[in-house]
């Protein structure tokens, strides 16, 4: 089959270099410079079916890209194959007659038998003087007898003997063989040709013909064969009814009802689903029957001369139709043109494919990259919240540790008093008198100290574990005032002396009154360490509330040595401290407290008179709150 | 005379459960809310002891007890504290407290120490009182006779003495017996002791 295809193409190459000479020197021969040449493409069946367009353009793409003059086509279809053509062939022959008659054709190219019998009967009327072509399909043995004077065809053998033996190398094990075909003359032929290959096998398979048979049946048919079966579908224009039919309508119902492997035996037959088969490319005719047709209008052909070619049969395999039978590709011939690869997908559109890629991956990288950023941000905000948090709770354990003695006081006080109270009542109890208004006096006293002690415990509970903000109005005195055993338990504890004045009117603050307790007992302890190393005259601290026209003022003052100079710009920075044990985050956080009140805290310093730290924080009026 | 317990506390509920218990079990108490308050009182010479708070306004326990020091107010002092550190409970104890409580106190604890307390100022209180009547029967000896004892004490014997004193041999006898006599004693060795006993007496 190689050795054949390689001859053919050789004919081919020849052909080419003969037409370029011939072309050389077409000024010179038959026409007149200046006149144009036309060619009538004369079909008789629908030139409208893929096969065709295909041919078509082959055909005209050949002629005009070699041609040296310029060249009309006409077309006209005969479609016999689903229209009986004598009903209307005398109306179709005077239509054609008006339609040419001053027109000069010089090639017509008779696509199937019936327009060259159509040409035989009406062409010397009709285009006197053209040269014929012959596009045929199937069959030559009686072309050439029947062939004007002067004519050439283009021919293709059905190669139902290729095909078979390629489908019999796909399916070596296959005891069964059916082959389609119908009762137009096309089909008819075509299966003669089948019949002639499939004696040559000889008995192994056997081989059932269905001729004929209309497409519900067939179809049904197909249905039946096991995987096994080896199908070859030829060609089916008619059934054994009369009924006319699209062959490739024939094969897709066919293929879509098949549970056997079906093959067929023209190019265009593959794609609609068969597997592979043995076909002559219709472009390559076109190009052939192009040539043919340069050739005629150089007037090449010598009258009596009558050219039969054949355009050469090759392997031709649908992957896709491979795959959905699980058939090996591996078994087709070496030569064998595999369509529909999933690769040939890439080659074919590779650049776009990279391209559009490239252009995804780039998007997709910028998408991840800004993501990521985006989480980059939100990660570094909520550390930095956490941190802001964590810096607060080391704050709120640093007053913790700083009081604790004072804690303990506060609640050992109540706790001592009530455990006296006990130990009285129960002396009480045992002296057998009657003594129930005393030791009704003692509960009350009792119940009053625990009272007391819980609400101590509350109280540094709400200033020292506390993690929810609220927004509320409260009396600023207030804040001082439940602090203010504490303040004094410490204030004894260091031997300082605490003076706390209050305002006599309530000042009324939005916001979180334990994160402004906070901040209260931070400047009275800063306060108080600030005095711990004076004498005894200036262990001073002083608390006091007052309402300015620009809203409330929190002042704590100390008769300390005041605040160094170059210490005085960092006073509220994070983890800044003068003091060796200091962490420096008191003075920070109660910054941002205040701050986040709509405040400020401002520090005054003097050797002499000692620092005072004042917080100014609006009023909750003036905040436009309720 | 039954023994008065002070109470020295800034607490009021504190103070008055205190007051409470030792009525209860069967003292006499005074009450007061400050150190001020306790020094300002017209402080009778009873036998007794002293509940002070460590921590209170104004001056504190401690500065009370240096007071009563400077004061010659000797009562044994308790402290009582809501939150003890060494550092107080050491300068309490070095001062002189005959126990460091911490609040909440139990009541076996509390009237341990009030015992402690009650018994020290009990021995002092006899300690006194003995070195106050042996002071009252040696004031007793004439100028003489003092001297005469001295140098007994001294371990003179009465040669020695009558030469030092320019005085007759037979006179140092005389005031000799009549020193025995008037200091209840019956031997050298017992003048040597009572001399040891006045010479700590705070009233020499």
């Amino acid at each position: 089959m190689r050795r054949h295809g390689s001859k053919i193409r050789w004919l081919r190459v020849a052909h080419a270099l003969l037409t370029a000479f011939v072309l050389g020197f077409l000024p010179l021969s038959l026409h007149a410079a200046g006149e144009e040449d036309r060619v009538l493409m004369l079909y008789g069946v629908d030139p409208y079916l893929p096969p065709f367009l295909v041919m078509d353009r082959a055909v005209r793409e050949t002629v005009v890209s070699q041609s040296g003059r310029r060249v009309l086509f006409f077309s006209e279809s005969l479609d016999t194959q689903r229209v009986n053509l004598e009903t209307i062939e005398s109306e179709l022959v005077s239509l054609f007659a008006k339609e040419y008659g001053a027109l000069r054709i010089n090639v017509v190219v008779a696509v199937s038998r019936t327009a060259l019998d159509f040409f035989l009967r009406h062409g010397e009327r009709l285009w006197p003087g053209a040269r014929v072509v012959y596009l045929g399909f199937v069959g030559y043995e009686d072309v050439a007898t029947k062939l004007p004077a002067g004519a050439t065809a283009v021919v293709s053998i059905l190669d139902a003997a290729g095909t078979i033996d390629i489908a019999r190398r796909l399916q070596p094990l296959a005891r069964r063989l059916v082959v389609i075909s119908g009762t137009s003359e096309i089909d008819r032929t075509a299966e003669r040709q089948a019949r002639e290959a499939l004696a040559k096998v000889g008995d192994r398979l056997s081989v059932e013909y269905l001729s004929g048979v209309p497409q519900a049946e067939l179809v049904a048919r197909v249905a039946d064969e096991g995987p096994d079966s080896i199908i070859i579908y030829l060609v089916q224009f008619r059934d054994r009814d009369g009924r006319p039919y699209e062959p490739h309508d024939v094969l897709r119902a066919v293929v879509e009802s098949s549970r056997a492997p079906v093959y067929g035996a023209a190019e265009t037959y593959i794609g609609l689903g068969a597997v592979a088969g043995s076909a002559a490319s219709y472009e390559a005719r076109g190009r052939l029957v192009g040539e043919q047709v340069l050739q005629a209008l150089a007037g090449r052909f010598p009258e009596p001369s009558r050219t039969v070619l054949a355009a050469p049969n090759r392997c031709i395999a649908d992957a896709r139709a491979l795959r959905r039978w699980s058939l090996n590709e591996r078994e087709l011939p070496g030569d064998c043109q595999v369509l529909f690869k999933d690769v040939s997908v890439w080659r074919r559109y590779g650049w776009q494919i990279a391209l559009t890629l490239a252009i995804v991956a780039a998007q997709a990288a910028l998408i991840v990259g800004l993501l990521s950023q985006r989480r980059k941000r939100r990660l570094a905000e909520e550390a930095e919240q956490a941190q802001r948090a964590a810096l607060g709770r080391a704050a709120r354990l640093t007053t913790a540790g700083e009081l604790t003695g004072a804690i303990a006081h506060e609640i050992n006080q109540p706790l001592g008093a009530i455990l006296t109270n006990v130990d009285t009542a129960e002396l009480m109890l045992d002296s057998g008198r009657d003594r129930r208004e005393e030791l009704r006096r003692i509960l009350d006293d009792i119940r009053r100290d625990d009272l007391r002690a819980s609400e101590v415990i509350k109280r540094m509970r709400d200033l020292l574990g506390k993690q929810n903000l609220e927004r509320k109005v409260f009396d600023l005195n207030d804040v001082v005032r439940e602090l203010e055993s504490i303040m004094r338990a410490e204030a004894r504890r260091r031997s300082v002396a605490l003076e706390i004045k209050r305002a006599p009117e309530a000042i009324a603050i939005m916001g979180d009154r334990v994160q402004i307790q906070q901040v209260l007992i931070n400047l009275v302890l800063n306060a108080m360490d600030a005095v711990a190393d004076q004498p005894e005259a200036r262990r001073m601290v002083s608390v006091t509330v007052a309402q300015s026209e620009s809203g409330a003022v929190l002042t704590v003052r100390d008769r300390g040595q005041g605040i160094a100079p170059e210490h005085q710009a960092r006073l509220f920075e994070s983890f800044f401290s003068t003091k060796p044990s200091g962490m420096g985050l008191g003075l920070s956080i109660s910054r941002s407290i205040v701050e986040a009140h709509g405040g400020r805290v401002s520090a005054d310093s003097d050797p002499v008179e000692g620092t005072v730290f004042r917080a100014e924080l609006p009023l909750a009026a003036a905040t436009g709150a309720s | 005379m039954p023994p008065l317990i002070h109470v020295v506390d800034d607490d009021a509920s504190m103070r008055t459960a205190l007051l409470k218990l030792l009525t209860e079990v069967g003292f006499e108490v005074r009450g007061y809310s400050s150190a001020g308050e306790f020094l300002l009182q017209d402080a009778p010479d009873r036998p007794g002891c002293v509940l002070l708070d460590m921590r209170m306004p104004g001056p504190s326990g401690l500065d009370l007890q240096a007071a009563m020091r400077r004061q010659n107010l000797m009562l044994p002092v308790i402290f009582l504290t809501g939150h003890a550190t060494v550092a107080s409970s050491v300068t309490a104890m070095k001062a002189g407290a005959v126990d460091f409580l911490t609040k909440p106190v139990k009541r076996e604890v509390l009237l341990d120490a009030l015992e402690r307390a009650l018994a020290a100022d009990a021995t002092r209180r006899t300690a006194q009182e003995d070195a106050s009547r042996l002071q009252a029967r040696f004031a007793s000896l004439t100028p003489r006779q003092r001297q005469v004892f001295d140098h007994i004490v001294a371990g003179k014997l009465n040669k020695q003495i009558a030469y030092e004193l320019d005085i007759a041999e037979r006179t140092v006898k005389r005031e000799r017996e009549q020193v025995m006599l008037k200091l209840d004693a019956s031997s050298v060795a017992d003048l040597g002791r009572l001399a040891e006993l006045l010479h700590q007496s705070p009233a020499r």
